[in-house]
């Protein structure tokens, strides 16, 4: 079974008509690139399959199952989802902490993805002083808490400098290595070229194109001809 | 359930505000409790009234039990920190049912908490006037206003989720229940028992100008029942919307 399956999933907001009749799936152990201009729709799909905004048409699974009814769903699929979205009187290691006692996880967890996100220096500082990457690394612990099968990505590397970029890249790629699922939506077609094995994209709430990518793609040419 | 419950026992005892509040209740409470003293008592009323009314200033804590539960339901939407918590909670109404729980516990702390330092104060302050300390209705008096604050720690939760706006949230909080009720109670004095005022003021022993109040257990019921009704709204209407 697909570890993500979105099925003639459509979302209107009043009039506006943000996702229509997009169907797709994403394997197991693959990375896939989710792409679109801004305002495409991307956002709102990846939240319809996280439960959070409820679908006007269709269906979105994850490994069969609704997110709402996942019997444990941060150790089912990490999340990152905004990356300002924190407390700022609250430290990094509170945060993690408050979220892995609610998903019921075990004490070590926190000390661990601290660690795999490069975060333990600050950990105990307030998340109101964190620069944006920082905080994308945050979430992305926040995202390995409950060491989870799939991860959801959106826009991860927003506001990464060159060097976290890199490390992003490398951290995705391990995530995939290890046999784990990865939906990343971003901007940076050059990064995720390099790394993906398939694309979605996606204009105007609709499928535009969908298909594996090899070291032949000029992905960009590609991006920019279906969006047109 | 349990988990979340300990989840927001973390954070509210992370949280500097949530200190910060929890200090200034009581040192509000002292300032009206000492306004009880001095102000000129009625003609003719029973020896321990005095007492009694310097008591149930406990209930003035009120406020920040009631600012506790709105901050951290329609907080976690100000910040955003909603979607972590629907994300790893997708049965919505737990994360709620696990706020009202902790800011319960919280505003009994607060309420607690002031109706010792009220009472340690009125005893003093009291004395030191000439006046008679105590009233055989003085016990009840403080549990109540401890229960009562309680109750607002509730009504805070229950708020900011029907309000997701956390400003709005505070606004109508704070306007409800140092106006509101107070205006509709002006013009309408038989309405006064029956609004979430005179029902806390029923609880606490406190009592409303021109309002005949109910009896304790009723007034009791009654504010526990405004709780329910908010969260039933919300559970109907802003719960289940998109986070978007």
């Amino acid at each position: 079974m697909s570890a993500i399956s979105v099925t003639h999933l459509g979302k209107s907001f009043g009039a506006v008509r943000a996702v229509d009749d997009l169907s797709f799936t994403v394997e197991r152990g693959t990375l896939t690139a989710f792409l679109g201009p801004n305002g495409a729709g991307k956002t709102t799909t990846l939240r319809m399959i996280l439960g959070l905004v409820t679908p006007t048409d269709g269906t979105a699974v994850i490994g069969g199952t609704a997110y709402r009814d996942l019997e444990r769903p941060v150790s089912t699929v990490g999340a990152v989802l905004e990356a300002t979205a924190f407390h700022p009187g609250l430290s990094a290691r509170t945060h993690l902490e408050a979220l892995r006692i609610a998903a019921g996880l075990e004490a070590g967890r926190v000390a661990h993805v601290l660690e795999q996100v490069d975060l333990t220096g600050a950990a105990d500082r307030r998340t109101k002083g964190f620069s944006l990457g920082m905080r994308q690394r945050l979430a992305l612990a926040s995202a390995m808490l409950g060491d989870p099968e799939i991860l959801i990505l959106d826009e991860p590397a927003n506001g990464l400098d060159p060097a976290g970029m890199r490390w992003l890249r490398g951290f995705l790629q391990a995530c995939v290595h290890r046999g784990r699922t990865v939906l990343v939506s971003t901007h940076v077609l050059a990064e995720i070229g390099q790394i993906a094995d398939q694309a979605i994209i996606i204009g105007g709430g609709r499928l535009a194109w969908q298909g594996p990518l090899t070291s032949r793609t000029d992905l960009e040419e590609l991006y920019l001809e279906v969006t047109r | 359930m349990n988990r979340l419950i300990r989840a927001e026992l973390l954070k509210v005892r992370a949280s500097r505000v949530t200190w910060i509040l929890a200090a200034l209740a009581p040192v509000m409470c002292v300032a009206w409790a000492a306004l009880m003293v001095i102000l000129p008592g009625v003609e003719g009323a029973p020896p321990g009234r005095r007492a009694e009314s310097v008591y149930s200033m406990a209930q003035q804590a009120y406020v920040f039990a009631l600012l506790l539960g709105v901050l951290g339901m329609a907080g976690e939407n100000r910040h955003r920190t909603i979607t972590w918590q629907f994300l790893v909670t997708p049965r919505r109404e737990r994360v709620v049912g696990a706020k009202l729980v902790v800011h319960g516990i919280v505003g009994l702390l607060i309420g607690a908490l002031s109706a010792l330092v009220t009472l340690g104060a009125g005893l003093l302050m009291l004395g030191a006037a000439g006046q008679q300390v105590w009233s055989p209705r003085a016990p009840a008096i403080l549990l109540g206003s401890m229960l009562a604050v309680t109750l607002y720690g509730t009504f805070g939760v229950a708020l900011g989720a029907l309000i997701r706006n956390q400003v709005a949230a505070v606004a109508v909080a704070l306007m409800w229940f140092m106006y509101a009720d107070y205006v509709l109670i002006s013009f309408l004095p038989v309405l006064g028992r029956w609004l979430p005022t005179g029902a806390a003021r029923a609880l606490s022993g406190m009592p409303l100008q021109g309002a005949e109040l109910l009896p304790v257990w009723a007034g009791g019921l009654l504010f526990a029942g405004y709780v329910a009704v908010l969260v039933l709204a919300a559970r109907a209407l802003t719960l289940r919307r998109d986070v978007t």
